[in-house]
């Protein structure tokens, strides 16, 4: 251990423990709880809701607020998942399977328990992950050219496309559809308003606020409407929370993997939460005795609940380090810095320690105030359960609106997301996934710079970006990855998991 | 030939329709060359491949394994073609509304919400109208009058009203929207008409 980190560290805690810090702090994980308590409302939708209110705050308060969000949604999920058996968030739809038959054998409170730890541990390990890693990382980062960025761009969306579900092809139309979106607005070279119809509330480009929470916001509720109100809310009563001896010594291996699996995945471009919890079960799976699973094993939830909150966390890596978004969450947050004036990069560790450090010491903090709020509190989570979707919808809309209106106090961004919304529909019934189409919205402007500007430097020559080493390599990795998923027995497999 | 999927087979063309969409549109902008980029140099290039994987995913539709019916969404043809009638009018009709531009921007409002009403389940339609009527009520009502509104609209949108229940339920949303995003978070919304 370094000096260097341990004083960073201090510098971090100094900041994420002060009383403000604190307190949004706790907003955002209790926030985070709420909403991954309740289905049909997840976290992209409550972050983009919530940055106009960041206008106001300091920037390291608006991001410790937001993070929260985020990992405190991967803790609330889990609660629905193994009481309702919904997922609370779509990470926590593989808890379901272990979590609520344990519920039904009236294990429910050793189940959150260790769901709890569980995360706890990820959350824990992940920070000191996040803090040993990420400075040289940002170092290497640093170093980065034109090309190298675009090629890490490419990469990005090549694994976020691939990582997608369902099919790869409408993956990348999706990828394509958003760096399209994203050229909206006026051109930097040239000061030309492109695809603005005349309008001058399209000269800045679209907010990508109004996007994301049209795609993801809007469309859900839509889609939940449709298919009418099925959930029956069967809610077992929580007697003793205290797993037994042997609870702890099955899941504490569990925990461990799911731990490192999510850790790993997280930092891969799409990865995070979702693909971490699942990986993690289908893990645990191919180890040791299997005959429990689907019938209560507590490893079924341990392994995918540390894993799901290790991803979500690890995910801020490539965010802090390289400036780019491994997942819709990320790319919210990549706004949220811009609302604030930061440029997100390499460069904000050096420049602004305070802001990169604190953001990770509250990470802890967060996850600490998580365990007491999740395991005392469970009774009141259980009871918002309760509340018909009926009455959550409108209420869900009109925060929807206030935040979309507040943006430029305009109705124009009211009635642009409305009509993302209908796309948003439409991209839900024909089976595209919208997770890549935000990303390459993020991406889009940032990658059209660096294109320009490699082949500005390169006078037109496009092999430099196979020449220049970092850049040939990601570029490999990138074209390495279309390869496997097109290969023909992934493709099998994806096809069926499409199926299903 | 015979579609098989249908959700490709609309997805295709979407995706078909709009790379050819922005090819087109960027043909108002210089294109420069390889070295020194263009404003539409990006886009075409982009346009054209979300075109030629549109083309194939709508291709795909017709061999694909997975059985999708055509009709992927509830569609209404008469509320659709009222809908461009009146988009169309008001676009080419520009003299008509020189010295009434309340009238154009109603018929605008008409036309996208018919656009909006055209296909998808009923509750998109009234969610997303109740949405819009929020943003361009805001202003000129208040935002006690505009909560009332999205409320008790996007209420009428799900299967289940319960009169009782959204009195209550608006109440509160108005209270709380005063009370927390002007009282507290310091919002400029004025809260009556005319403030």
């Amino acid at each position: 251990m370094d000096f260097a980190l341990i004083h960073n560290l201090s510098i971090g805690f100094g900041v994420a423990l002060s009383l403000q810090n604190l307190m949004y702090c706790f907003i955002g994980v209790l926030l985070g709880t709420l909403i991954g308590v309740l289905p049909g409302i997840g976290p992209v939708a409550t972050i983009a809701m919530l940055l106009p209110v960041t206008f106001n705050l300091s920037p390291i308060s608006a991001l410790i607020m937001l993070a929260g969000i985020y990992y405190g949604a991967q803790y609330g999920g889990s609660t629905t998942a193994i009481l309702v058996n919904i997922p609370g968030e779509s990470s926590s739809v593989i808890t379901c399977i272990d979590g609520y038959q344990m519920a039904r054998q009236g294990r429910a409170g050793p189940a959150l328990a260790i769901a709890a730890m569980g995360s706890f541990f990820a959350g824990c390990v992940a920070t000191v992950i996040i803090a040993l890693f990420a400075p040289p990382l940002a170092e290497v980062a640093l170093k980065f050219g034109p090309a190298e960025y675009f090629s890490l761009m490419v990469l990005g969306l090549v694994g976020a496309t691939v990582l997608a579900h369902g099919s790869l092809i409408k993956a990348i139309a999706m990828t394509i559809l958003g760096l399209l979106l994203g050229v909206v607005g006026t051109d930097v070279n040239s000061g030309i308003a492109r695809y603005s119809f005349g309008l001058p509330e399209l000269s800045d480009g679209i907010n990508f606020v109004v996007v994301a929470m049209g795609v993801f916001g809007f469309a859900e509720i839509i889609n939940n409407l449709e298919q009418g109100e099925a959930r029956e809310v069967f809610v077992n009563k929580v007697t003793g929370l205290m797993p037994t001896w042997k609870d702890l010594k099955n899941s504490s291996g569990a925990i461990l993997r799911g731990t490192a699996l999510g850790s790993c995945l997280g930092i891969l471009p799409g990865g995070g939460a979702l693909l971490s919890s699942f990986a993690a079960y289908t893990l645990e799976k191919k180890i040791g005795d299997t005959s429990m699973f689907g019938k209560g094993e507590i490893r079924g939830v341990a392994a995918p609940e540390a894993a799901n909150n290790a991803g979500a966390q690890t995910s801020f890596i490539p965010l802090l380090t390289l400036g780019i978004p491994s997942n819709p969450v990320m790319a919210l947050m990549i706004g949220a810095m811009m609302i604030q004036g930061i440029a997100p990069g390499p460069q904000v560790m050096t420049e602004r320690p305070e802001l990169f450090w604190g953001m990770i010491a509250s990470m802890w903090i967060g996850n600490l105030m998580l365990v007491i709020l999740n395991l005392p509190l469970i009774g009141m989570w259980v009871k918002l359960l309760t509340v018909p979707y009926r009455l959550l919808y409108p209420s869900i809309l009109l925060f929807c609106c206030v935040g979309v209106y507040s943006l430029s106090n305009a109705p124009f961004d009211v009635m642009l997301t409305a009509l993302f919304g209908l796309i948003g529909y439409v991209f839900v019934k024909l089976e595209c996934e919208p997770a890549p189409l935000i990303l390459g919205f993020i991406l889009g402007p940032l990658m059209e710079e660096n294109l320009r500007r490699a082949m500005l430097l390169s006078r037109g020559d496009p092999s430099v970006f196979v020449t220049k080493p970092i850049s040939g390599v990601l570029l490999g990795i990138a074209i390495a990855l279309l390869l496997i998923t097109l290969a023909p027995s992934v493709q099998k497999t994806r096809e069926e998991a499409f199926v299903e | 030939m015979k579609v098989t999927n249908g959700k490709d087979f609309w997805a295709g063309l979407m995706f078909c329709g709009t790379g050819l969409g922005f090819v087109l549109a960027s043909q108002n902008y210089p294109m420069g060359s390889a070295v020194r980029m263009g404003p539409a140099y990006f886009p075409t290039m982009l346009g054209g491949l979300l075109a030629l994987l549109g083309a194939i995913i709508f291709v795909r539709a017709f061999f694909s394994k997975i059985q999708h019916p055509i009709n992927v969404f509830p569609f209404r043809l008469p509320v659709l073609i009222a809908s461009i009638v009146i988009g169309g009018a008001t676009y080419f009709g520009d003299s008509w509304f020189k010295n009434a531009p309340m009238a154009e921007f109603v018929a605008i409002a008409l036309a996208l919400g018919l656009f909006i009403a055209s296909f998808g389940p009923r509750a998109m339609f009234v969610i997303l109208i109740a949405v819009v009527i929020y943003g361009y009520a805001l202003k000129p009502l208040g935002l006690v009058i505009s909560t009332v509104i999205l409320i008790v609209m996007s209420a009428l949108g799900g299967h289940d009203f319960r009169k009782k229940e959204i009195v209550v339920l608006t109440i509160v949303m108005a209270l709380f929207s005063v009370f927390v995003f002007v009282k507290g978070l310091g919002l400029p919304f004025n809260l009556w008409p005319g403030e």
